[in-house]
Order: C-alpha cells, then structure tokens, then sequence
C-alpha cells in the first residue's frame, strides 16, 4: 500500500505505524515553513513536537488534519500517509479525514453553546448516534474520558463558555473524542492553563494513549518528557532529530537538539 | 468688529501658548523637575483663554440685538406709548431698514434721528466688545502665566477642560434629541385638540383634504393613521423580504466563501449601493421597476396599479442590501478564529460550521442590523415619495398603490399651509408615531445586541 522500502529503513515495525510522512514541505506563498519532514507516528503513543517558535512545529501538525486546506495561501507537498493511505490524494474528503484525525487547540474554543452540544456536536454532523440515548452515553462516555463528568454532570445545559480554562480545555478534549477519533491532535493544550490544569490535562493525555494516537506540540519540555514516548525536534523547519523520548532529552546526537533542551537556543 | 474680535482672542491665545511653555521650559532648565511637560502648560494657558472668551463673544452676539432694541425702544417711549406690539415691531423694523439704508418714501424725521442712533449703538456694542475681548483675554493670558511653576498640575487643568468641553458636546446631542421631540409633542398636543385620539389611533379614514378657507369646497376630513401606517408596514416588509435574505446570503459567502479576489470586487461595488442617493433608487423605482412589474403583471393578467408598493418595497430593499451585508459581515467577522478552527477540526464542513457555529455566534450582530434596516425603511422617504401613491387604503396588496407615513407627512406640509388646522398639525402628529414606532424598534435592537453580546468571549 505504501512506499515500503523507506519504511523498512525505521526502526519500528510496520503495523504500528499509523501515520508516515514522506519529503513533506509547506509553503506560505514563497515562505518554505516545513522542509523535507519525514516521520513515522506510532499507534498508542504520545509523539511530542518541540522547538523554538516558528520551528514549524504546529504547521506540520495542521497538515497531518488538513487544517491548512483553510489558509489560502498555503501549499503542502510530499505524502502524508494514514493507515497506509494518503489523505493529500484527491479522493480523499478532509472533512472525513478531520473526523479520524480530532484537534485540539491552544486556547479552549468551546462553542457558545451548552456543554451538552459541545460535546454532541460531532458525532451529530457525523451522524453517529441513531437515538438520543445514544447520544446521550456518547457525552457521558466522552465526559468521563476527559475526566470532566463528575464537574459537569449536573450542568450539561449550562453554556460551556462560563467553564474554567481548565475545564474549559477538558470540554474541548471531549468534544474531540465524542467523534471517535483514531489520532488526536494536541496543539500546545496547556498553555493556556494553570499548573493545576495542566497536571490533569497531562494524566489525561497519557489515558489516551490507551486508545489514540496522540501527538502533541508544546513548548515546555518538562511537559515533553513527562507526557511522551517519542519526541520529534523541530528547528527553521527542518525535523533534526526523532527518537525515543529519553534518548532525545538524556543523549541527543545532533548539536542543535542539545542546544535547545540546554536553553541555549530557542 | 466681531472679525477682529475673534482675531485678538486667536492671537493672545497663541501668545499664552507660547509665553507659557517657554516659562516652563525656563525653569526646567534652571533644574527643577516639571510636574506637567511644557506642552502642557502652553496648553493651559491657550484654553484658559480661549474657551471662556469665546463663550463671551457668543453670549454678547447672542444679547447684542434683544439690548440694542430695548435701548432703542426705551428712546422713542414718547413715541411709542399706547402703540400695540405689532404697531411697534412694525416701526422698530423700518428704523432697521433705514438704518441699513433701504430707504422707502420719506420717513419722518425722528425715525431718520431713530436710524441713526441704532448705527450708532451698533459701532459702540462692537466697539465695546472688542475692549471685552482684549481686557478679558488679557487677564486670562497673565493670571495663566503667573499660574506657571515647577509643581502646577497643567495637565490636570487641561485635562479638566478638555472633559468640560467633551461633556459640553455629548450634552449638545442629548439636548438637540430632547427639542425635537418637545417640538413634536407640542404641535402633536394641538392637533389631539383637534382630532381625537382615538380617532386617530383607531381611524381606517385618511382623507385630510379638508378646506383651508372657509370659500374652499372639499371633504370633511378623516384622520385615521391605520391604512398611512399599513402602507408603511407593506413596503417595509417587502423591502425586507428582498434585502434580508440577499444582504445575509451575500455576507456569508463574502466572508466564508469567496476567493479573495471576487471579495475584493465584490466588496466595493455593495459599499457604491450604499452610497447612490435615495433620490436616485427613487428615479429607478418609478422609470424602471413600476413599468417592468406592471407590464409583466398584465402580461400574467394581474391588475397593476401603476405605483405598486411592490416597486417601491424592492427598491428600498435593493438600498438595504449593503447595509444588513455590512452588519452581517461585522458580526461574521467577529467570531473568533478559534471557533471556526474548532468546527473544521471536528470534521465539520463549512456549511454545518456556518449554520451551527458561526450563525449563531453571530446572531445578535445580525438581528441588530436587520431591527436598524427595519426603522431605516420606516422612515425612509425619497423613495416612496416617488414611487409609491398617495391615496391611503386599507390593503395588503403589494400590487396596490399604497401611501406611507413619510409620504403623507410631505404632502400634508408642501404647499398651502396654515398652522392652526388639524391638516397640517396631523403631520407632526404622524412624525410623532414614526418616532416612536423607530424608537421602540432601536430599544429592541439595542437590548438584543447588548445581551448576546459577550456570548462566544
């Protein structure tokens, strides 16, 4: 299905790869943001990408969902594959691709509508649920999940702009995966948030790993060695280095890795 | 004199200006650290000179006539003793007409003595107010500039002054409002003396062609504003029924879906819409719509009166479009970035994230601009004085000639017109329930907005 020689060359077995991306680049209008990124994410694994601001750390997660199908002036090129299929081919539809692939963004954007709908709100556009009990058990699961139920069980028709950041930002994680999704997105969900919040974010995050491939941008990387298994360096839009998460941080091989994670540059 | 006046006023301004920041600046320069920067102190002083002259010579230009005629009055007691209010009027204004040298017949002698001591009075109030300007302004430059030292709060005082003057101007507004509506009442109150109110609030007669001279044959007059205000309402929601869905579709697809490009065509061609002039959309209505709906209504077999509220109801639609776009366009912008990114995340298209997420985020935004459209079709009158008729019937018809409040309120002041009959009075009577009828649709307006407002922050 895939271009099976160059995965041979990873180091990870082929079934756990779920998403591989090949000689990917991007570019705003003559700007080259992303340069020749290749990198295999791993199923029921948190992948961490950081790097200094503008590394293009958050515009390659937006190719992995086709967010930048929305800026006009954005151009991707190289294959990104998913379970063995390219989500750039034609055929492919973004908007069922978003559902498969959820995101989750750096400022909480619950919609002005309540708790309950936030959450509904995918899984009614996908048509997910047949009857409202249904939906019901969808919201409570997807609640649970994101360990906001026991907050918000007795206020589901409160709008869900009058939550705390942290809750806030939990409800978004919901609202990701009432739709069921395969990969979950993270761009830099804390930062926005209180330490307190953040320590429950960061537990969240590792639950999901049971079900999602989880891949998150972040600018701390306390954060990055606490929450992931690999971690992937970005730097003027190149990928410098992809590894395990203790190699990375403990003994990088390239020079500018270890600048970075030594706050010499960034 | 007042030319030269306001000139004295202007220069000792700057004078204070400039006297007092080189005051400042010197004993900054001697070391001592300013409280206000040196701008500030030139700034006192040119205010504190400026503004209060300035109300001075307003006020004498204001009092100056009302004195000089007491004064005049007050020479000629001897003469005008015994004389009715209108006898003297009428002498004190060919004394002012001689005085100004328009001299009809010969005029007594003691009127030509009369003549000559206004002119005279005239030259010395100017003459006077002069010496006012230059003795105040004056004053004001050295009692500014003593006020000079190195821990004087000029800012403070400019500070004072300029809120006066910005509270000044906000309660100009507030005051303007106020003398409209007490001058509406008014004339209002006096035609209820008339007609009542019942009569004309519950009325479904509209015939104020009653006679104004007792020699004049007409109708007796029936003053029901019902089927003026039907008229009103079916050309407004014809209007509306045109723009709205127009104004809000083309919003949306300027603002979600267009290229770039197409918007930044499209754009300017609705903001030219909203500046053709009204009279123009009224040529429009009547030498091209009216005759096109007409023939076409014939053509199906319809009866087609020739000024239909139909022809009038869509051009004023065609005039509203770029104003509910341009309100639908704010209030789609407004929505926050996030919101649509969250939707599109979720595998949302860009329909179901314009229908679920972004229409109602932005629904108080757009109800808004539809309730100001609304209460701008009300009381738009250039349009509908020329398209629309002016027989008022009870009809929904928006193939019949109907007449709107506007229309009426022209009608009933063009012309031949005398304020003591109820057929002029009814006017101010209709501009009355227009203001309220607009008013009540503003407060509503203003109330939605504000309370969604906040919703999606």
């Amino acid at each position: 299905m895939y271009d099976a020689p160059n995965l041979a060359e990873s180091k990870v077995t082929q079934d756990n790869i779920k998403i591989a991306a090949r000689k990917v680049q991007v570019y705003y209008d003559d700007n080259h943001a992303i340069k020749d990124v290749d990198v295999d994410i791993l199923d029921n694994t948190v992948t961490a990408f950081i790097g200094p601001s503008g590394c293009g750390k958050s515009t390659f997660l937006r190719c992995i969902n086709r967010m930048n199908d929305t800026i006009d002036i954005c151009r991707v090129e190289g294959d990104i594959l998913l379970d063995g299929q390219d989500i750039y081919d034609k055929r492919v539809d973004p908007v069922q691709l978003r559902a498969k692939v959820g995101m989750v963004f750096q400022k909480p954007n619950p919609f002005p509508k309540s708790i309950y709908d936030n959450v509904a709100y995918g899984p009614r556009i996908h048509g997910l649920a047949r009857t409202k009990a249904d939906l019901d058990e969808i919201v409570e699961k997807s609640l649970r999940r994101a360990a906001l139920w026991n907050e918000a069980k007795d206020r589901l028709d409160q709008p869900g702009t009058g939550l705390s950041g942290g809750q806030q930002q939990r409800l978004c994680i919901a609202r990701a995966v009432a739709t069921a999704p395969e990969v979950l997105l993270m761009d830099e969900p804390c930062s926005a948030l209180d330490p307190i919040a953040t320590a429950q974010v960061e537990e969240l995050i590792d639950e999901l790993r049971q079900d999602y491939s989880v891949v998150i941008v972040t600018h701390s990387m306390q954060q990055a060695a606490r929450v992931s298994q690999k971690t992937a360096f970005f730097h003027l839009g190149n990928l410098v280095e992809y590894g395990d998460t203790g190699t990375i941080f403990t003994n990088p091989e390239d020079e500018r890795t270890e600048s970075y994670i030594t706050g010499r540059i960034g | 004199m007042t030319t030269a006046a306001f000139l004295c006023l202007l220069v000792l301004s700057i004078v204070g200006y400039v006297w007092n920041r080189q005051a400042a600046s010197a004993i900054r320069n001697g070391g001592a650290r300013l409280h206000s920067l040196t701008g500030f102190h030139g700034f006192y002083s040119l205010l504190m000179i400026f503004v209060p002259v300035v109300v001075l010579i307003l006020l004498w230009l204001v009092l100056e006539g009302p004195v000089i005629d007491l004064v005049l009055k007050s020479g000629l007691s001897d003469r005008l003793d015994g004389l009715s209010t209108g006898e003297t009027q009428l002498i004190v204004a060919e004394i002012k007409s001689i005085a100004g040298g328009s001299i009809f017949g010969t005029p007594e002698q003691w009127k030509l003595d009369a003549a000559e001591r206004y002119n005279t009075l005239n030259v010395r109030s100017g003459q006077l107010l002069l010496v006012a300007v230059l003795a105040m302004s004056l004053a004001l430059l050295f009692f500014s500039r003593r006020k000079v030292a190195a821990e004087f709060r000029a800012r403070h005082g400019v500070e004072r002054i300029v809120s006066g003057l910005m509270i000044f101007c906000s309660v100009v507004a507030v005051f303007v409002t106020i003398g409209i509506i007490a001058s509406l009442m008014f004339e209002t109150f006096r035609f209820f003396e008339k007609v009542s109110v019942a009569e004309f609030l519950f009325g479904t007669n509209w015939e104020p062609q009653i006679p104004l001279r007792e020699d004049q044959v007409a109708a007796e007059g029936a003053f029901g504003w019902l089927p003026v205000m039907l008229g009103t309402l079916v050309i407004t929601v014809v209007a509306l029924l045109l723009a709205v869905p127009i104004g809000l579709m083309s919003a949306i697809y300027l603002n979600e879906f267009a290229p770039r490009r197409v918007r930044s065509i499209a754009k300017p061609f609705l903001e030219i819409l909203a500046g053709v002039p009204t009279v123009v959309y009224g040529f429009f209505a009547i030498l091209v719509v009216a005759p096109a709906i007409r023939s076409f209504g014939q053509g199906i077999g319809l009866d087609v009166s020739p000024n239909t509220a139909l022809a009038a109801g869509s051009v004023m639609g065609i005039m509203l479009i770029p104003f509910i776009s341009s309100f639908a366009d704010d209030a789609l912008s407004a929505v926050p970035q996030s919101l649509r990114d969250g939707a599109l995340g979720l595998g949302a298209t860009r329909a179901e994230m314009m229908t679920n997420v972004l229409f109602p985020a932005a629904i108080p935004g757009i109800v808004g601009g539809v309730l100001l459209a609304v209460s701008r079709a009300i009381g738009e009158t250039m349009i509908v004085v020329m398209a629309a008729g002016l027989i008022a019937r009870m009809t929904i018809n928006p193939l019949d000639s109907v007449t709107t409040v506007t229309v009426q309120i022209v009608t009933l002041l063009i012309g031949d017109t005398s304020f003591d009959n109820p057929k002029t009075l009814a006017a101010f009577a209709l501009g009355m329930m227009l203001f309220i009828v607009t008013l009540v649709i503003n407060i509503f307006a203003l109330r939605i907005v504000r309370k969604y407002r906040e919703a999606y922050d």
